[in-house]
């Protein structure tokens, strides 16, 4: 046996079927749509290369560059809104004695949806004539807001949706990495006279950085990818106030026939996603020096 | 443990054969109803039933329709019935209904099935550059014109069939048509001692009455832009003239002259004095018949299919005897003949260019069922959609529903007719005049962008068809 794992033929045998079905399935189908990227295809007649025309036509797309923008929104929300939160909520349930797993539960709750589910779901929330949000503010004396039908306030509400459905999976993940902290290290400050904020801040945050990171670049990844919740709310209505890249690419391929274009727009957005995580990884999270207990 | 796990086993084990017995239950039915489907390999023990002793092979057919959910279920039922029939004229033939929801049908799942090659073999289809001439240019559709010698049912139709044809040669039928106009709510029109709206004075007056009394003027739902659309294009009829629609592709017509404009500049004005639903890029189709119905609105700018819905036993019942139907009164500044009215006759079937003998067969034998004075007669006396064959005068008089009477009255008070934009232009230009009237509605274009937008489209394309 350990002969025959030395000769390098014995090794291949094993080997060649698992690389021939990965090639078949993954790298294959990635390289044929890379190829229609380059042509002019309408999923009906015979396709013919064009060579950068989809890239260039892309980049002058006003829709396009739109949803490009959109995408630039979901983004920021993330990073910059999102994060803090799930921290602050991390800490918070973090510190509770009693119903721990309740909170977690709760809060994780809505990851295990299917985002149609949710999208519908928030959509009678968000209903104009009879939704919860509007009979609060009618509570108020506030006139009926349009939610998902006003420019304005769509994308904000496609935002919030998607952050309620996300937020549970990554407090879970922080909230772990705030209980693998040994408990001495909080004790000694305690008894060094911190209070819980100090503490949370220069102690807890500190010690979960590395977490952190990994969530943030998720989000990022995450945010250059939602499409399904858009397609189900609003479907980048009204008047493209809410398409994202994804949708814009799926219509485009789908609903329009533009299967060449639309496969264009699949490689510009499979860019963006390694570009921006590379980015991330080299100038952020590279960084980090490696925190040992 | 052991002992726990036993119990659960035999519990999943008691369920699923109760689940099992549940389907076999739900299936028997529908398999009794078309005895020569019998499941039984052996349909020869039943010589009675074929003509020829040889042994009948079992065979499925596919079939897409989009008469789906309760406002459709009159046309759902006229389909029922031709599948019925047919399955019982074809020896083994079993048709797999499959309904799909009519936009889901028509942008999403056919252009994908047509791109992989494999559409159902029966399929709804609607004509014109976008659907029926594009797939048939690429090879997708049957050539229905030796199957309609065949059948002696080409003189049958009405002058309809240019939308579903490409080079003399038909690959789609019709299978009624209809017309847009204007549905309103007598009740609340007495109401308010407001005059049928018949003339443009009658019909702004009705509209600022009601919007003074809370009331919308008109339902929409422009979640799917198709629907202000159809508003959009009878205005472009009328005030452009009726030999505008048809002229987008020749270049006879632009987008961007100042008549074409007008017209979406008129439906901007509605929207801006608010006569259309509040929120109406967030409204589905479905919201504006329930708007209409539960009488938050007072009228609709609808097809005449929708008036199956005001029947007792439909959606609509709220309504139903309170509900009427006028065209668009003549626009004081329009051009062209002002009796005008839209009419169409774009939704039909098509067939799969695939098939086996078998299948043709099928395919034969429902189009001579679907397609008979009997079904054209029923689809108008039980749903209001009006033939695309040529019935009798005698079968037209057959007619008792007072909304359709009112919709053949419209047309045969029509001076001119023109067709939906959407069975005319090709499909790129179609979803930009979508995509920019929700530009328009949302405040984000002027009505001279929106018509330069849709026209340089209108450019590229015709370019294109040129080459």
């Amino acid at each position: 046996m350990k002969n025959a794992l030395r000769n390098p033929y014995v090794y291949l045998m094993f080997v060649l079927p698992t690389i021939a079905l990965y090639f078949l399935f993954f790298i294959y189908p990635m390289l044929t749509s890379v190829y229609y990227g380059f042509t002019d295809w309408d999923g009906l007649n015979r396709q013919n290369f064009i060579g950068f025309d989809n890239f260039a036509t892309a980049f002058q797309d006003p829709e396009f560059r739109a949803s490009i923008v959109n995408n630039v929104y979901i983004l920021l929300f993330s990073c910059c809104v999102q994060v803090p939160l799930i921290v602050v909520f991390s800490l918070l349930i973090s510190n509770v004695k009693r119903f721990q797993g309740f909170y977690k539960t709760t809060v994780f709750m809505p990851s295990i949806l299917s985002t149609s589910v949710i999208g519908i779901l928030w959509g009678y929330i968000y209903d104009p004539d009879v939704g919860l949000l509007n009979n609060l503010l009618g509570l108020l004396g506030i006139d009926p807001i349009y939610w998902l039908a006003e420019s304005r306030w769509a994308m904000i509400s496609i935002l919030i949706t998607n952050a309620w459905q996300w937020m549970g999976f990554y407090i879970v993940l922080i909230l772990a990495a705030i209980l693998a902290i040994p408990r001495d290290i909080d004790e000694a400050a305690k008894i060094d006279g911190a209070t819980g904020v100090q503490r949370a801040w220069y102690l807890t945050v500190p010690l979960i950085k590395p977490i952190v990171n990994v969530v943030i670049m998720l989000s990022i990844a995450g945010a250059l990818r939602v499409v399904d919740i858009v397609l189900v709310m609003t479907n980048g209505g009204p008047a493209g106030a809410t398409e994202v890249m994804a949708s814009y690419m799926v219509n485009k391929a789908i609903k329009y026939g533009e299967y060449g274009y639309g496969t264009a727009l699949s490689i510009v957005i499979f860019i963006f996603a390694l570009v921006l995580t590379a980015l991330y990884q080299v100038l952020f999270a590279r960084r980090q020096e490696r925190i040992e207990y | 443990m052991k002992k726990k796990w036993t119990s659960v086993l035999a519990v999943s084990v008691a369920l699923s054969a109760v689940l099992a017995g549940c389907g076999g239950n739900g299936n028997a039915p529908e398999a009794s109803g078309s005895p020569s489907a019998s499941p039984s390999p052996s349909a020869s023990a039943s010589p009675s039933e074929s003509p020829s002793p040889e042994k009948v092979e079992n065979f499925t057919v596919s079939l897409r329709h989009i008469q789906i959910g309760d406002p459709q279920k009159f046309r759902k039922a006229i389909l029922d019935d031709v599948v019925k029939k047919t399955e019982e004229e074809v020896p083994g033939l079993k048709f797999e209904l499959d309904g799909v929801e009519d936009s889901v049908n028509r942008f999403t799942k056919l252009p994908a099935e047509m791109a992989a090659g494999n559409p159902p073999k029966i399929m709804s289809i609607f004509g014109g550059a976008g659907d029926t001439q594009k797939y048939a240019k690429a090879g997708r559709l049957l050539d229905l014109t030796p199957i309609l010698d065949e059948l002696g049912l080409k003189d049958q139709f009405l002058n309809v069939l240019d939308p579903f044809s490409v080079d003399g040669k038909v690959y789609g039928l019709p299978i009624g048509g209809n017309t847009e106009g204007i549905f309103y709510n007598t009740e609340l029109f007495a109401q308010y001692g407001l005059n049928p709206p018949t003339t443009w004075d009658d019909l702004i007056k009705a509209a600022d009455t009601l919007k003074e009394n809370g009331i919308t003027p008109f339902a929409v739902g422009s979640k799917g832009a198709w629907v202000p659309n159809m508003t959009i294009n009878t205005f472009i009829g009328r005030l452009a003239g009726p030999e505008t629609i048809t002229g987008f592709t020749t270049g006879a017509a632009k987008w961007n002259s100042p008549d074409v404009v007008a017209a979406y500049t008129l439906y901007k004005e509605w929207v801006d004095k608010g006569y259309f639903t509040k929120g109406e890029l967030g409204k589905e189709y479905g919201d504006m018949l329930n708007d209409f119905v539960a009488g938050k609105a007072g009228m609709m700018f609808d097809g005449s299919w929708r008036s199956s819905a005001f029947k007792n036993d439909a959606v609509g019942a709220a309504v139903a005897g309170k509900v009427a139907f006028v065209t668009l009164p003549a626009l004081p500044n329009g051009k062209g003949d002002q009796t005008s009215v839209n009419a169409n006759y774009g939704e039909g079937y098509g067939f799969s260019a695939d098939l086996n003998e078998n299948e043709l067969k099928a395919v034969k034998a429902f189009i001579k069922n679907m397609y008979s004075d009997e079904m054209q007669l029923r689809g108008l006396l039980e749903d209001g959609v009006l033939p695309s064959m040529k019935l009798s005068e005698a079968s037209v008089a057959q007619v008792s529903d007072p909304i359709v009477k009112q919709v053949l009255d419209v047309l045969n008070g029509a001076g001119v007719t023109f067709p939906h934009f959407d069975s005319v232009v090709q499909s790129k230009v179609y979803t930009e005049t979508e995509t920019q009237l929700q530009k328009l509605i949302a405040g984000k274009a002027t009505p001279q962008e929106v018509a330069d937008a849709i026209q340089k489209v209108q450019d590229a394309e015709n370019a294109a068809a040129v080459q």
